[in-house]
């Protein structure tokens, strides 16, 4: 391998490759937070919820989580328009992204709804709580905990997802490494640089959420 | 006078006849031991006196009071005279040693939370878990876990004291610490119901005895009667295949 690394002549873009990263992570939080809205919503239609409802909310998660997330995408950029419907490059990743997670956090949480014990409920009832107490202190402190191990993981999943956004002309941190690989024709550098600096974003998620964990619910903290 | 009271108690989840016709009376301060068969009914007759089963014929009485378990009031009256201690402990997993007896207390009975952590603290030093209070019930071995169980059912100072098999789920070596504990209880004078499979303690526990099988309290009596010179041929049976053991 007679390969010169020539490092020098990317250093330089750095600081865009950061706000590049910063917007990546935006589009990962408000992609997630869209998907939690909707998530808990239709989790708590499947396991309370009956006919009608319950089906639309099936028919929904079928579709998106046996759909690549990248073809979804592309219908919204690319097919929308055709009925008539524009959106921005940056409006139908988010959006994209924002009914994808929303479909994988619906499974993910109706499996915390079903997972409420039986003997918990129990004593509660026993005790004498009224059915708000039930949930108050038994239900949502539980459910919270077991969700929030898989809610973690499927956080950073998405942040690594941002990167489809490249593809679609969204300058975050792989689009901004496109710009410049375009420009100096330094791959390997631009994008071993790029892997680190994702690597580094997902690590502090990692970490600043199983710390949260391990005080807000006593989980195990296991980052790597 | 009888303290608690079943009058011709049936019970039946869906279409399964669990209790039939039970006649049970406790006196105050008496200790009164269920023994039989699984499936007997024993555990049913503790769900039926904490509310959590309703009878489908008969009545429960306390303090000479009919239950009338449609009336969610008179359920919250029975389950301020009652307490039960479960055989899975049933601890709040996500809250401490001390949050789990004082809770229902606070948020269920309004009182004061200092009053009730001074009495909560005390609970937990007589059960012996002084040092445990901020601990949290997966820290703890099962015995440890069932004392917070009797301690939480105390803190509601109850009339009647329910256990539902207590030490099923402990192995040998837990058992005595917490049947220590209810022995204490039995001689402070408390009104207790104890389901359990552990015969020499409900022998000598008890001041009567009650064997079911198939939903019916076949024999009821003192425990040197019931162990030694039953009347029914059901009882003997059962009572000399365990002590075969």
């Amino acid at each position: 391998m007679d390969y010169t690394f020539q490092y020098g002549q990317v250093w330089p873009y750095l600081p865009y490759l950061i706000k590049g990263a910063w917007l990546s992570l935006q589009i990962a939080f408000l992609a997630f937070c869209g998907g939690m809205l909707i998530g808990t919503v239709c989790a708590a239609v499947k396991t309370f919820g009956g006919g009608f409802s319950r089906h639309a909310v099936n028919a929904y998660v079928v579709f998106f989580v046996n759909t690549p997330q990248l073809v979804q995408i592309y219908f919204l950029y690319f097919a929308l328009p055709d009925l008539g419907i524009f959106l921005s490059s940056y409006m139908a990743v988010l959006l994209g992204m924002t009914l994808n997670a929303g479909a994988y956090l619906t499974e993910i949480q109706r499996a915390g709804f079903e997972s409420r014990r039986q003997s918990e409920m129990e004593a509660a009832e026993v005790l004498g709580f009224s059915r708000l107490q039930q949930i108050r202190y038994v239900i949502l402190p539980h459910v919270a905990k077991v969700l929030f191990p898989p809610l973690s993981n499927h956080y950073i999943l998405m942040t690594l997802g941002t990167s489809m956004a490249a593809i679609f002309g969204v300058e975050e941190l792989t689009g901004r490494a496109f710009n410049i690989n375009s420009e100096t024709f330094r791959s390997l550098e631009v994008f071993s640089i790029v892997a680190v600096i994702y690597v580094f974003v997902t690590l502090i998620a990692s970490v600043a959420l199983a710390l949260f964990g391990k005080f807000a619910f006593r989980t195990k903290m296991r980052v790597v | 006078m009888a303290h608690l009271e079943l009058d011709k108690v049936s019970a039946a989840y869906g279409k399964l006849r669990v209790l039939d016709g039970i006649e049970l009376s406790v006196a105050k301060g008496e200790t009164v031991g269920l023994i039989g068969p699984s499936g007997s009914g024993k555990s049913t007759i503790l769900r039926v006196l904490t509310g959590l089963l309703k009878p489908e014929t008969g009545s429960v009485r306390v303090a000479g009071e009919t239950i009338n378990f449609d009336k969610p009031a008179d359920i919250r009256t029975l389950r301020n005279r009652t307490a039960i201690v479960f055989q899975q402990y049933n601890l709040f997993q996500n809250l401490t040693v001390l949050e789990n007896v004082m809770i229902a207390p606070i948020k269920v009975h309004g009182r004061k939370r200092s009053e009730v952590q001074a009495e909560a603290e005390n609970l937990l030093e007589k059960v012996g878990l002084a040092n445990k209070l901020e601990s949290y019930p997966d820290q703890l071995s099962g015995g440890q876990q069932q004392r917070v169980a009797i301690a939480r059912g105390l803190c509601l100072k109850p009339e009647i004291l329910l256990l539902d098999e207590v030490t099923a789920a402990l192995d040998p070596e837990l058992v005595s610490e917490v049947l220590d504990t209810i022995r204490e209880l039995a001689a402070e004078g408390m009104t207790m119901v104890i389901v359990s499979h552990e015969m020499g303690f409900i022998r000598e526990i008890s001041a009567r005895v009650a064997f079911m099988a198939d939903g019916k309290v076949v024999e009821l009596g003192a425990p040197a009667d019931i162990f030694d010179a039953p009347n029914q041929d059901r009882t003997r049976d059962f009572v000399g295949k365990i002590l075969r053991h």
